[in-house]
């Protein structure tokens, strides 16, 4: 009897970490990984984290944006480090679209191209800082 | 030129005369590279502030900031006789130099609000924490404001590393660092040893030379001198631990992990032959808190600071600064000076209506900083020394989110503790600060469940810090990609008119507060020989 309970429960172990696996939506990533600064709504934090909602950069040319999210800017940390490419180019889209903004979708081969060109290419984090 | 004579004054060239030499027609920079280049190894450590002789002629500065940088600048420029006052945006000086304890408070930019609860007594240092026993510029002050210091466990072979993504055995679980040091070293010994012994290591080796070259492999894996086999060793630990008697006597010796468990556990990670240059011991800390530190600054630059002020607007004309700031009253004031050093993160500087120059400008959006997080969690019994005899050091480890979980240097023995439940960095970092305090503290303790099972029970309150969302910071510290180190960097390092930037993020110590105090250094020492010049 005990033997059968710890079998199903390893079952719906292995369905709960399948589920959220399958459970990342282009929303849930950038809640994960933006929303800490530019908050879930989109619109930042005034005097500190520009809002993306409505942000023509955001809407614009592809190629300024990838690179801000690549590398950093003005502040803003570089992400080539944690994010994979289709997670970014699933993170970008939904920032160019939603709340509003109307920019194209930029897929995963874009976020590549980016990646080459900047040469940032994602290296594994260090076990050390400061 | 006409002063080199200084250089041989007594007949004698001295080393130390040769040096204020370059020192007196270069400044100090000159003589440092000089001191570089004849092999003297200063590598990027300052010892001692520049000397800034000769008349200040009555000089106004404001500093901008009451961070190590700006009160290394107030400090060291008003013993040369320059006027000077500080505008801090906080209640206390020391930027990021903070350690919380009870009552400390922090409301972050999301309106997350915390007090610090932890006992009397303990402490987290939530900003800098350590200090390398190279960072000379840093310990200047420490012992020239009298800060005791005390001993940083920075390495332990008896911490965990905990590693979840290898595979095998060995993944997942909580291992001792001596013995995957003693495993992985022994066993990669023993392969080369071996190779070496028999000829079959493609290196220039001549017989003499392969000898010695086996007799360090063998003292380096701990090798038998008979078999080149590594077997085990002490060092790894015992089953039994040796002790009185015969009983247990000489005690039972561990059994080393297989080689392929070792490998794909990549626990190994953690192993290099030397440390990292900035990770070296001898690692020290202040007793008591790295804020000992700011309250030494404190103590002699205090009375020029104006606290709870922040900077609205920096604009300049021929003749000097006007610094526009709101009091803690809402009240607006202006303050005049010759020259402005501006310590302002330049995260925070964009968001500052300043006048600088359009290439300064565009520098300044050159760099990135880094997201970085902290938990100090109080222990109601420090169980990792009492149940697993680990006193200070690190529990590496690869949960995402984590970083490294330290175990305190200080107070050992004592009832509680409070220890690090995460340091991380980067995206990371900026995932796990979208969650509330609570929720922060419950992703801490249930990492840490996974190495120590008295964890959970153990845990009492924590205190996070984000500095990222921390408002006069946005951000743990600059960090410089290729291109902005190449261009922007050395734009920033100049003046823009009578502005002087300063700070970690102008140096090659970023996120060191020898960084921050050997940029104040430098930049004052740009300003005294413009004022001796004028």
């Amino acid at each position: 009897m005990s033997r059968s309970i710890a079998f199903v429960c390893g079952l719906l172990a292995v369905s709960a970490a399948s589920t959220t696996a399958l459970a990342a939506t282009p929303q849930s990533l950038f809640n994960d990984n933006c929303s800490a600064c530019h908050q879930t709504t989109g619109k930042g934090v005034k005097g500190a984290f520009p809002a993306l909602a409505g942000d023509p950069f955001v809407q614009g040319d592809a190629a300024p944006l990838t690179a801000t999210v690549l590398s950093g800017r003005a502040g803003m940390p570089a992400f080539k480090d944690d994010i994979n490419d289709a997670d970014l180019s699933a993170i970008l889209t939904y920032i160019r679209t939603s709340w509003g903004n109307k920019g194209k979708p930029v897929t995963a081969a874009d976020v590549a191209a980016a990646r080459a060109k900047l040469k940032a290419s994602k290296k594994p984090a260090s076990l050390q800082a400061h | 030129m006409g002063d080199q004579s200084t250089v041989v004054s007594g007949g004698v060239l001295t080393r130390r005369r040769f040096f204020e030499g370059l020192a007196a027609f270069g400044g100090v920079s000159l003589a440092m590279a000089g001191m570089d280049a004849l092999g003297f190894g200063f590598a990027s450590a300052q010892a001692a502030p520049p000397k800034l002789e000769g008349d200040a002629k009555g000089t106004k500065v404001v500093v901008l900031g009451a961070g190590l940088a700006g009160m290394t600048a107030a400090y060291e420029l008003t013993k040369a006789g320059y006027s000077v006052q500080v505008i801090e945006a906080r209640s206390f000086a020391g930027g990021r130099c903070q350690t919380a304890r009870k009552g400390f408070q922090h409301t972050d930019l999301v309106g997350n609000s915390q007090t610090c609860e932890f006992d009397e007594g303990l402490y987290i240092n939530h900003g800098p924490w350590r200090i390398p026993y190279h960072h000379r510029s840093t310990l200047h002050y420490t012992k020239l404001f009298g800060v005791q210091l005390e001993s940083f466990v920075n390495d332990n072979d008896a911490a965990y590393v905990y590693f979840e993504k290898g595979d095998g055995p060995l993944a997942g679980k909580p291992i001792r660092k001596g013995e995957i040091a003693a495993d992985a070293r022994g066993y990669a010994a023993e392969l080369i040893a071996k190779a070496a012994s028999k000829g079959q290591l493609d290196a220039p080796l001549t017989p003499e030379d392969r000898d010695l070259f086996v007799a360090y492999m063998i003292n380096e894996g701990r090798l038998s001198p008979t078999d080149l086999a590594y077997t085990g060793t002490e060092g790894r630990g015992f089953e039994v631990h040796p002790g009185a008697g015969v009983d247990p006597g000489p005690g039972k010796p561990s059994k080393p992990y297989s080689l392929t468990d070792v490998l794909h556990s990549k626990a190994w990670r953690v192993l290099s032959s030397v440390a990292g240059y900035e990770q070296q011991r001898t690692m020290l800390q202040p007793i008591g808190g790295m804020d000992q530190i700011a309250k030494g600054f404190e103590k002699h630059v205090g009375s020029m600071i104006r606290y709870s002020c922040v900077v609205e607007k920096i604009k300049q004309s021929d003749k000097g600064v006007k610094v526009t700031y709101r009091d803690k009253f809402g009240e607006q004031d202006v303050i005049e000076a010759d020259y402005c050093v501006c310590t302002i993160p330049l995260s925070v500087l964009k968001n500052v209506d300043a006048d600088f120059s359009k290439p300064f400008k565009a520098a300044m959006s050159g760099v990135s900083y880094a997201p970085v997080n902290k938990i100090g969690l109080q222990m109601k019994t420090r169980f990792w020394e009492e149940n697993h005899f680990i006193y200070g050091g690190h529990i590496y480890n690869d949960m995402p989110g984590i970083g490294t979980i330290t175990l305190p240097s200080t107070g050992w023995q004592g009832q509680k503790g409070v220890l690090l439940g995460y340091y991380a960095f980067g995206g990371e970092a900026a995932k796990i600060s979208a969650k509330s305090p609570a929720d922060r503290a419950a992703f801490a303790v249930a990492a840490g469940q996974k190495i120590f099972p008295e964890y959970a029970e153990n845990f009492e309150n924590a205190f996070s810090f984000s500095w990222h969302l921390a408002e006069f910071n946005l951000g743990g510290w600059a960090e410089w990609g290729e291109e902005g180190r190449k261009n922007a960097y050395p734009v920033l390092t100049e003046p823009d008119g009578r502005v002087y930037l300063a700070g970690e993020h102008l140096t090659y110590l970023g996120g060191w507060q020898a960084g921050a105090i050997e940029s104040a250094w430098q930049q004052i020492g740009k300003i005294h020989a413009r004022v001796i010049k004028a």
